[in-house]
C-alpha cells in the first residue's frame, strides 16, 4: 500500500454518511449525514443514548450491516480509499486487517467449540501477508496474551474456561492480532463488572499508547469516553450534534444535548451537585422531528429549531456543533432544585 | 384506608360491567391478536383447513347414517356392512382387460358351466372401484370405503383428543411441580422421564397389544401417560423453570400465596400456551402410533384408517398401487393429511408462543 | 472424559435393569401367566403340572422369579421358542440382530449425513425457491404415514418399475450352490464395515497430532485413500463378493425408504438449529474477522448447529426403531422387528420378550453412543473447567 498520506491528513474520513433500515413500517433513518475524521494514533469517542446510531456507524465502517440496512450516501475514506466502493471480497480481506473490533458481548463473541488460540489464529491465517506456520502464529498469540495480561498457556483453552474479563481481554488480543489501523471498541466494558471494567479500559489505553493505533470508542457512558479519548462525537437520533477535542467538550459543552448529558452524569472530580435527569424519550426515527431533531426535548428550543435544521459548523477551530442557540447554553452544569 | 366509601364507589363505577364480560373481551382480543400472528404462516392456515375438513367428515358420518343411509346399515356400516357390486363381464379367450373381460375358466368358477365366447356374465366384485353407490368403492370385503373413511376420522379425533389431553395435563402438572419444588421431586420425575424416553415405544406397545385387548381409549390413555411423563414433561419443565424465576411468583408469595396457589395460579397458566402447542404435536404422534399398531392388526378397534390399510395389505392388495387406488390411497392419505394438519398447526403456533421465532 | 463415560455406562446398566423389571412385570401381569402355555392343558394330571411348574421355577416367590429372570437375560439364557421349538431364543435373536443393526446403522448414518448437509444449505439459502421446495418436501416426507409410504415405495420401485426385488433378504436362485450361508456373508460384510470404521478412526486419531494443517491434510487423504483401496481390493478378491452383492442389492430399497423419512426429519431439525445459530454473536465475530462466508457456514455455524441435532438423536432412537420394525415387516426383512411381530402373532412369548429385551438393549447402547458423541462435540461437557 502506498503510504504517501502525510501524518496531518486524517487517516479515516467519514463524509456525509446516511444509513437507513428498511422495516415493514417504513424507513428508519438510523444515521443521518454524519461526518468526522480520525487521525493516526488518535482516539475518538462516540456517545449517545442507545439507538442513536453509534453502533450503526461502526457497522457501516466495516460494512457488516444487517440485510435490511442500506447506506444511502456518503464516503468512508481510509488512507485515500473509499471503503464503500470496494467489492465484497476486497472488503472481507480488509476487515480485521485494517479495521478490527472489540465487541459489546465478549461472553458470546467466542465460538464455544473451538480453542481461543485457534480462533485468533483463524484471523491471522486469513490476513497476514504470508501465511504463518502454526508455530509462528502461536508465538504471536502468546505475545499478545502477555500484552493483555493473560497467561499464554490459556490459548489452548476453550472459551468456557475463561472468565468474563479474560474473554474480553482475549478479544482485545484478537483485535490486535493483525496490526489493524483502527480498532472499533463497541461498548467494550458494558458487560463486565466495575473493577474489571477499569482494568480493561486501562489496558486498552496503554496498548493504544504503546502501539500507536487509532481507536474508536463507542459508549453510552460519557464518563468512560472522557477517560480514554482525545476526541469526542456526541450523537443524537442518528445525527452527530457536537464534535471536538474531549477536553474542550467536557470543559464547556456547547450543544444543549451534550450539556444535559454531562449534567446527568456524576463526576467524581468536579464540584458536588445534584444530577439533572434528561427528560423525555428519544424520537421515533421512522418519523423524525422536523428541523433540529432534539427540539422536542430541548430547553432552549425556538421556532427556528422546529422549522430549520441547524448545520454542523465550526465554533472554535476543531470544535463543531449543530445548534441555532448554542450561545444560550450555560457554561456550568444544569442545577436542579 | 380513610376513604373506603370513595374507593368503593370508584370500584362500582369501573365494574359496571361484570367481570366475566371483561375477561371474555380480553380473551377475544388476545385471540384476535394471536390469530393475526398465526395466520401469517400460510402452512398453519393450511393445517386448520385440513383439520376442519376431517372434522366435517367425522360429523358427516353419523348424520349420513341417520338420514341418507338410514335402513341401509347392512350396506353402509363401516364394519359389518357389505355390498356386492355387480359388474358385467364378457367371456373371451384372451383376457386383455380384467375389469370387463373374463376367461373361460373364470366363468366356470362363477357358476356358468358352459361359457361361450362373447357371453355376458354378471359377477359380484369386491373390492369394487368407485361408483355412484360407493363414492370411493368398496374394500376386499365389500364394505364402503367412504363410510370407513368418515368413521376413521371420528376414531382419529377421539384418539387424538384423549392422548393429547391426558399427555399435556400430566406433563403440565409434572413439569410445573418438578420445576417448582426442585430437589428430590425434580430428580425423581426427570429420571423417570429419561427412562420413559428410552423405552422403545412401538415394540413395547406391540407386546402389550398382544397380551391385552387394547381399544381406542386404552391406547389414548397409554400414549398420554407415556408421553406425558416422558418427553413432553421434560420440555414443559424447562418452560416452567423459566416461569418460576419471574418476579410475580415472589410477589404472590409475599402476598401470602401458598405453594399450591402459586403453581395453579401463576406457573401453570404461563406454561399453558406451550402445553397447548404440544397438544398439536401429541395428536400427530398418537395417530401415527394407532395407525401403525392397527396396520399390524394388534388393536381391538372396530375400524380405523390403519385397519383399512391392514385389510388391503393382508388381503393381498399391497402391490396393486394405482390399479386399486381406492384401497390404499384414501386411508394412507387420510392418516398423512390428518397428522400433517396438526403438525402444521403446531409449527404455526410455535411462532405465536415463541416470539424468538418471529421473522423481522 | 473417561470418568464421564464410566458414569454413563453405570447409568445405562441401571437403566437396563429397570427396563428388565418392567418387562418382568409385563410378563407377570399378562392374563394367564406364561406357564399356561404348558400347564394350562387340562389333560395333564395335577401332579405332572406341579412338577412342571417347579421345573419352570414358577412355584418360587415372585421376587426369586424376578432375580432369576434378570440373571437369565443377562446371561443370554432366554429359553426356547414355542413356535420353533426347541430352538433357543437367543440363537434366533442373535441371527436376526446383525440384520437389524445393519438397517438401523445405515439408515441412521445416511439420514444424518445427508439431512444435516441439506438442512445446513437450506438454512443458508433462506427465502429462496430452493428452500421452500425442500421445506415442503421435507414436511410431506416427515408427516407421511410411514407404512403406507413403504408400501408405495415397494409398489413403485419394486413392482411398477421393477428396479428392486420385492422384499426378502436374498435371491434363493443365486444362492443355490453357495458354499456360504447368508449369515456368514452378511457378517463378513458387517465385519469389514466395522474394520473400515476403526481404521478411519485410527487415521484421524494418529494424524491429529500433526500440528501444521497442510501436512496433516495430506497424511489424512493418503491414509484414507489407502483404507478405501484396501476395502475395494478385499471385496474384489473375496469369493463371497457375488453373494454380498446380492444381499446389498436387496437392502437398497428398504434402507432408502427408512432413510428418506428420517432424512426429512433431520433436514427440518438442522434448518431450525442452523437458523438459531446464525443469530449468535460469534457468527458476527467471524464475519468481522473477514472469515469467508463458506467457512462461516461450515466451520462456525454448522459445527454448533450440530449440537442440538445430536441431542435429538436420543429422542429419535425410539422412532428409528419403530420405523425399522415397519420396514422389516413390509420388506420381509428377517431382523429383530419381524421376529418380534411374528412371535407376537404366533403367541411365542419367550421370543417376543427376548426380542423386546434385545431392542431395549440396542436403544440403550445407541443412547450411550449419542451421549459420548455429544461430549466429544461439545467442549463445555468434555472439558470440565
Amino acid at each position: 500500500m502506498t503510504q504517501t498520506v502525510s501524518r496531518d491528513t486524517p487517516m479515516l474520513e467519514v463524509r456525509n454518511l446516511v444509513m437507513n433500515y428498511g422495516t415493514k413500517d417504513g424507513m428508519v433513518s438510523a444515521v443521518e449525514d454524519v461526518s468526522f475524521t480520525l487521525a493516526r494514533g488518535d482516539s475518538l469517542g462516540l456517545v449517545g443514548e442507545s439507538g442513536c446510531g453509534k453502533t450503526s456507524i461502526a457497522l457501516s465502517l466495516i460494512r457488516l450491516l444487517p440485510d435490511n440496512a442500506v447506506v444511502k450516501q456518503g464516503e468512508v475514506i481510509l488512507d485515500g480509499e473509499n471503503m464503500l466502493e470496494l467489492s465484497p471480497e476486497e472488503m472481507r480481506m480488509r476487515r480485521w486487517d485494517d479495521i478490527s473490533m472489540v465487541f459489546q458481548g465478549a461472553m458470546n463473541s467466542w465460538n464455544p467449540v473451538y480453542r481461543v488460540g485457534d480462533q485468533i489464529r483463524e484471523a491471522i491465517d486469513i490476513h497476514w501477508d504470508e501465511k504463518p506456520t502454526v508455530r509462528e502464529a502461536n508465538a504471536k498469540i502468546a505475545e499478545l496474551f502477555e500484552l493483555v495480561g493473560i497467561d499464554p498457556s490459556m490459548m489452548e483453552r476453550y472459551p468456557h474456561e475463561f472468565s468474563g474479563g479474560m474473554k474480553q481481554r482475549a478479544v482485545i488480543a484478537m483485535a490486535l492480532s493483525c496490526d489493524p489501523k483502527i480498532i472499533i471498541a463497541d461498548e467494550p466494558t458494558t458487560a463486565l463488572d466495575v473493577i474489571v471494567q477499569e482494568q480493561v479500559l486501562e489496558e486498552l489505553r496503554q496498548i493504544q499508547h504503546d502501539l500507536g493505533m487509532s481507536i474508536i470508542y463507542i459508549s453510552h457512558d460519557i464518563a468512560v469516553i472522557a477517560e480514554i479519548t482525545n476526541h469526542i462525537g456526541v450523537m443524537y437520533a442518528g445525527k452527530l450534534v457536537e464534535y471536538g477535542p474531549t477536553v474542550d467538550v467536557f470543559a464547556r459543552p456547547r450543544h444543549p444535548y451534550s450539556w444535559l448529558l454531562l449534567s446527568s452524569t456524576p463526576s467524581v472530580t468536579g464540584p458536588r451537585m445534584k444530577l439533572a435527569p434528561l427528560e423525555g424519550e428519544p424520537p421515533n426515527l421512522l418519523d423524525p422531528p422536523s428541523g433540529c431533531r432534539f427540539h422536542p426535548r430541548c430547553p432552549f428550543a425556538t421556532d427556528r429549531c422546529v422549522a430549520e435544521e441547524p448545520p454542523m459548523e465550526d465554533i472554535v477551530e476543531g470544535h463543531r456543533l449543530a445548534c441555532w442557540n448554542h450561545d444560550q447554553v450555560p457554561t456550568t452544569a444544569k442545577e436542579t432544585e | 384506608m380513610t376513604d373506603v366509601r370513595d374507593t368503593d364507589m370508584m370500584g362500582a363505577e369501573v365494574l359496571d360491567e361484570s367481570l366475566w364480560k371483561i375477561r371474555m373481551r380480553l380473551l377475544w382480543r388476545s385471540f384476535k391478536r394471536n390469530w393475526a400472528l398465526f395466520s401469517q404462516s400460510k402452512m398453519g392456515v393450511v393445517g386448520v383447513v385440513i383439520v376442519g375438513f376431517f372434522g366435517f367428515l367425522a360429523i358427516l358420518h353419523p348424520i349420513l347414517m341417520a338420514t341418507a343411509w338410514k335402513g341401509q346399515e347392512a350396506i353402509y356400516d363401516p364394519v359389518i356392512g357389505a355390498d356386492s357390486v355387480i359388474v358385467e363381464k364378457t367371456v373371451v379367450t384372451e383376457v386383455t382387460d380384467p375389469s370387463t373381460e373374463m376367461s373361460f375358466t373364470e366363468a366356470m368358477i362363477t357358476g356358468e358351466f358352459f361359457p361361450e365366447e362373447g357371453m355376458i356374465i354378471e359377477v359380484p366384485i369386491a373390492p369394487a372401484p368407485p361408483n355412484a353407490k360407493h363414492l370411493l368403492g368398496t374394500d376386499p370385503f365389500g364394505r364402503d370405503i367412504f363410510s370407513q373413511l368418515m368413521f376413521g376420522a371420528r376414531a382419529a379425533f377421539i384418539l387424538g383428543v384423549i392422548a393429547a389431553t391426558s399427555a399435556v395435563v400430566l406433563a403440565t402438572v409434572v413439569g410445573s411441580v418438578a420445576a417448582y419444588y426442585g430437589g428430590w421431586m425434580d430428580t425423581w420425575l426427570m429420571r423417570q422421564a429419561d427412562l420413559i424416553l428410552l423405552l422403545p415405544l412401538l415394540p413395547l406397545l406391540i407386546v402389550i397389544g398382544s397380551f391385552w385387548e387394547i381399544g381406542l381409549w386404552q391406547l389414548g390413555i397409554l400414549i398420554g401417560i407415556l408421553s406425558g411423563l416422558g418427553a413432553t414433561a421434560i420440555i414443559l419443565k424447562s418452560q416452567a423453570l423459566s416461569v418460576k424465576v419471574k418476579p410475580f411468583n415472589d410477589a404472590a408469595r409475599v402476598a401470602g400465596g401458598g405453594n399450591r396457589h402459586i403453581i395453579v395460579r401463576h406457573i401453570i397458566p404461563n406454561v399453558l400456551p406451550l402445553s397447548f402447542l404440544f397438544m398439536m404435536f401429541e395428536v400427530t404422534g398418537a395417530i401415527f402410533l394407532e395407525a401403525t399398531l392397527s396396520f399390524f392388526g394388534l388393536l381391538s378397534i372396530p375400524m380405523s384408517w390403519g385397519i383399512m390399510i391392514n385389510t388391503s395389505h393382508t388381503q393381498g392388495y399391497t402391490l396393486f398401487g394405482l390399479r386399486a387406488w381406492w384401497l390404499l390411497f384414501p386411508a394412507g392419505l387420510a392418516v398423512t393429511l390428518f397428522a400433517a394438519g396438526f403438525f402444521l398447526i403446531g409449527r404455526a403456533m410455535d411462532v405465536v408462543v415463541n416470539p424468538r421465532l418471529r421473522t423481522r | 472424559m473417561v470418568r464421564f463415560i464410566g458414569k454413563r455406562l453405570l447409568q445405562m446398566g441401571l437403566l437396563f435393569i429397570v427396563f428388565l423389571t418392567i418387562l418382568f412385570f409385563l410378563l407377570n401381569a399378562q392374563p394367564g401367566d406364561i406357564s399356561q402355555q404348558f400347564v394350562g392343558n387340562p389333560d395333564i394330571p395335577p401332579e405332572a403340572k406341579e412338577i412342571l411348574r417347579a421345573r419352570l421355577g414358577l412355584d418360587q416367590p415372585l421376587f426369586f422369579q424376578y432375580l432369576n429372570y434378570v440373571k437369565n437375560v443377562l446371561t443370554l439364557n432366554l429359553g426356547q421358542s414355542f413356535d420353533h421349538f426347541p430352538r433357543p431364543v437367543s440363537e434366533i435373536l442373535l441371527q436376526a440382530l446383525p440384520r437389524t443393526l445393519y438397517l438401523f446403522l445405515t439408515a441412521t448414518l445416511l439420514s444424518y449425513l445427508v439431512g444435516f448437509q441439506t438442512g445446513k444449505l437450506v438454512a443458508w439459502k433462506r427465502d429462496t425457491p430452493i428452500e421452500r421446495f425442500t421445506m415442503v418436501g421435507s414436511i410431506i416426507l416427515y408427516t407421511v404415514f410411514y407404512p403406507w409410504f413403504a408400501i408405495l415405495m415397494l409398489w413403485f420401485f419394486g413392482s411398477k418399475l421393477g428396479l428392486f426385488p420385492l422384499g426378502k433378504f436374498l435371491d434363493p436362485e443365486k444362492w443355490f450352490d453357495s458354499p456360504y450361508t447368508a449369515n456368514q456373508v452378511f457378517n463378513m460384510m458387517l465385519l469389514s464395515a466395522l474394520v473400515a470404521a476403526i481404521l478411519v478412526g485410527a487415521v484421524y486419531w494418529f494424524t491429529h497430532k500433526i500440528v501444521e494443517p497442510k501436512p496433516r491434510q495430506r497424511a489424512r487423504r493418503l491414509l484414507l485413500a489407502l483404507v478405501a483401496i484396501g476395502m475395494v481390493v478385499f471385496w474384489m478378491v473375496s469369493p463371497m463378493s457375488q453373494y454380498a452383492a446380492d444381499i446389498a442389492y436387496h437392502t437398497i430399497l428398504p434402507v432408502t425408504t427408512l432413510t428418506l423419512v428420517f432424512y426429512a426429519a433431520i433436514t427440518l431439525l438442522t434448518r431450525s438449529s442452523m437458523l438459531e445459530t446464525l443469530r449468535e454473536d460469534y457468527i458476527f465475530t467471524a464475519r468481522a474477522k473477514g472469515v469467508p462466508e463458506k467457512v462461516i457456514r461450515d466451520r462456525h455455524a454448522a459445527r454448533n448447529a450440530l449440537l442440538p441435532v445430536t441431542t435429538s438423536f436420543v429422542l429419535s432412537i425410539a422412532a428409528v426403531i419403530g420405523g425399522g420394525i415397519v420396514t422389516e415387516s413390509i420388506f420381509s426383512w428377517p431382523g429383530l422387528g419381524l421376529t418380534l411381530l411374528n412371535a407376537v402373532t404366533a403367541e411365542d412369548i419367550p421370543v417376543a420378550m427376548g426380542a423386546l429385551a434385545f431392542i431395549g438393549f440396542l436403544a440403550l447402547v445407541a443412547h450411550l453412543i449419542a451421549d459420548i458423541l455429544y461430549a466429544v462435540l461439545d467442549p463445555r461437557i468434555r472439558v470440565e473447567s
